[in-house]
């Protein structure tokens, strides 16, 4: 028996012509043509495929103004049938447990690197903020988070777990009561992707709060602070400004510059 | 929900199994002996919220996908309004689903958060705000699988029933067209 390629249904459809694709997917399960081999186990999913299997069918090239009812226009339906079921192309079926895990985790891997470069580094993106960081992932902002709160802790002599879970808590309730900040100024910015971003301009602070930790010296700390606490402040500052108002823009950012200047100081000042 | 694992079936994906349960017996099993092993907060912390972070890409990503067939992500559309997809399989290979391995990949779900909110209620009564802070991220994590894949579920649920009534609906309408013609 022949599996059908499009295993994976999209779901939450409220158009008729999208349930008649289903059911046409359905019944011409065995004219696919593209089959990659497949193992006998019942669940036959694309573990390792594209990521983003596009959840909603492509639409139907030209399909009748009329819902068409089943027995109607054959030959439409064949064609669609044909097409979509070539549109997808789906990776080779998990034969270990390795094989899909890693590429998942390359996958998120480069999604992390990939934000890191579009919020931290200077690059053409920048001017579209929105655009650049649809792709968010809390991943990113989790390691910098318990990187630099691990970082502090080191440095500290004494309390050595309270530096951390005061850091830790202080950044990640930072992060959200900012974004509520920011969406209760007006701005236009998703919740997630807010905590994201400043998850990842914490990024710069990271490689601040280390270059401390190995070198004792208060004239460098301040110094390096310094720089990176500017680079930080750089990395934030198009993202909240083309969310809010621009009447708003001070209010939105000055709570953000100073989140990121209290770390700062939390770094000086720790021996 | 019945107590026992359905009989007559051996687990589908025994290793997938394993790993779904492995992330979360960790992180709890850590929590619960971390005083034997470490006198220091932060790594209890930090190993303990890093068991759970895995246990939550493990099983959204891998054990959903092959334990029951069940996707949930959230994309952010040109309009950038954010959006929540939830995808499954076709029906046909839902019913060829291992009862065993869904049984499995629920309770333990639905367990594991039961038990973070009780050591979320130790951890109060004894004013440990340090630990609370653990239990709070994990427990954020477990209720965020828990939600996304119930919605899923229900939404699988609801798309077949409104697919198996299209389909009873068409072809009903149309045997009464074929009817209608002869005569």
């Amino acid at each position: 028996m022949s599996y059908t390629e499009r295993d994976t249904v999209p779901l939450n459809q409220s158009s008729q012509s999208d349930i008649d694709e289903i059911e046409n997917l359905i019944n011409y399960t065995v004219q696919s043509t593209v089959l990659p081999a497949r193992p006998p186990s019942p669940p036959s999913i694309p573990v390792s495929s594209s990521p983003f299997i596009p959840s909603n069918l492509p639409p139907p090239p030209q399909k009748p103004a009329s819902v068409p009812s089943v027995p109607q226009q054959p030959s439409n339906r064949t064609a669609n049938g044909q097409q979509q079921s070539n549109l997808t192309g789906f990776g080779s079926p998990p034969n270990t447990l390795t094989e899909p895990v890693w590429d998942t985790v390359k996958r998120d891997l480069s999604r992390i690197v990939s934000n890191l470069k579009l919020v931290v580094f200077p690059n053409p993106f920048r001017e579209d903020p929105g655009k650049a960081l649809r792709d968010w992932d809390l991943w990113g902002p989790f390691f910098f988070i318990v990187f630099l709160g691990l970082t502090l802790s080191w440095s500290a002599s004494v309390k050595n777990s309270e530096v951390f879970a005061v850091a830790f808590a202080l950044l990640a309730t930072g992060a959200v009561i900012l974004t509520l900040n920011v969406l209760l100024l007006g701005g236009h910015i998703i919740f997630f992707q807010s905590l994201s971003l400043l998850g990842y301009c914490l990024f710069p602070l990271d490689i601040g709060a280390l270059i401390c930790m190995l070198k004792d010296n208060v004239i460098l700390k301040i110094v390096v602070v310094c720089v990176t606490l500017a680079w930080s402040s750089w990395a934030a500052y198009p993202f909240i400004s083309m969310a809010v108002n621009p009447r708003r823009k001070a209010l939105a950012l000055y709570p953000v510059l100073l989140m990121y200047v209290s770390v700062g100081f939390l770094i000086i000042a720790i021996d | 929900m019945d107590l026992n694992p359905p009989p007559g079936e051996n687990y589908a994906n025994p290793r997938i199994c394993f790993f779904h349960v492995l992330f979360k017996a960790g992180a709890l099993a850590f929590y619960i002996l971390s005083a034997l092993f470490s006198d220091s907060f932060v790594i209890i912390f930090v190993v303990t919220v890093l068991l759970a972070a895995l246990d939550f890409w493990v099983v959204k990503n891998v054990s959903g996908r092959i334990l029951v067939g069940l996707r949930w992500w959230n994309e952010i559309d040109d309009n950038g309004e954010s959006v929540w997809k939830f995808e499954c399989l076709d029906q046909e290979s839902l019913a060829r689903m291992n009862k065993k391995d869904s049984w499995l990949f629920w309770w333990t779900l639905y367990l594991t958060a039961v038990v973070w909110i009780f050591f979320g209620i130790f951890s109060l009564i004894r004013f440990q705000a340090d630990y609370l802070l653990v239990v709070g991220v994990c427990l954020t994590l477990s209720i965020a699988n828990i939600v996304g894949f119930t919605k899923c579920r229900k939404d699988a649920k609801k798309q077949i029933q409104q697919f198996a009534s299209q389909t009873i609906a068409s072809r009903f309408s149309s045997t009464l067209q074929s009817a209608f013609s002869v005569v």
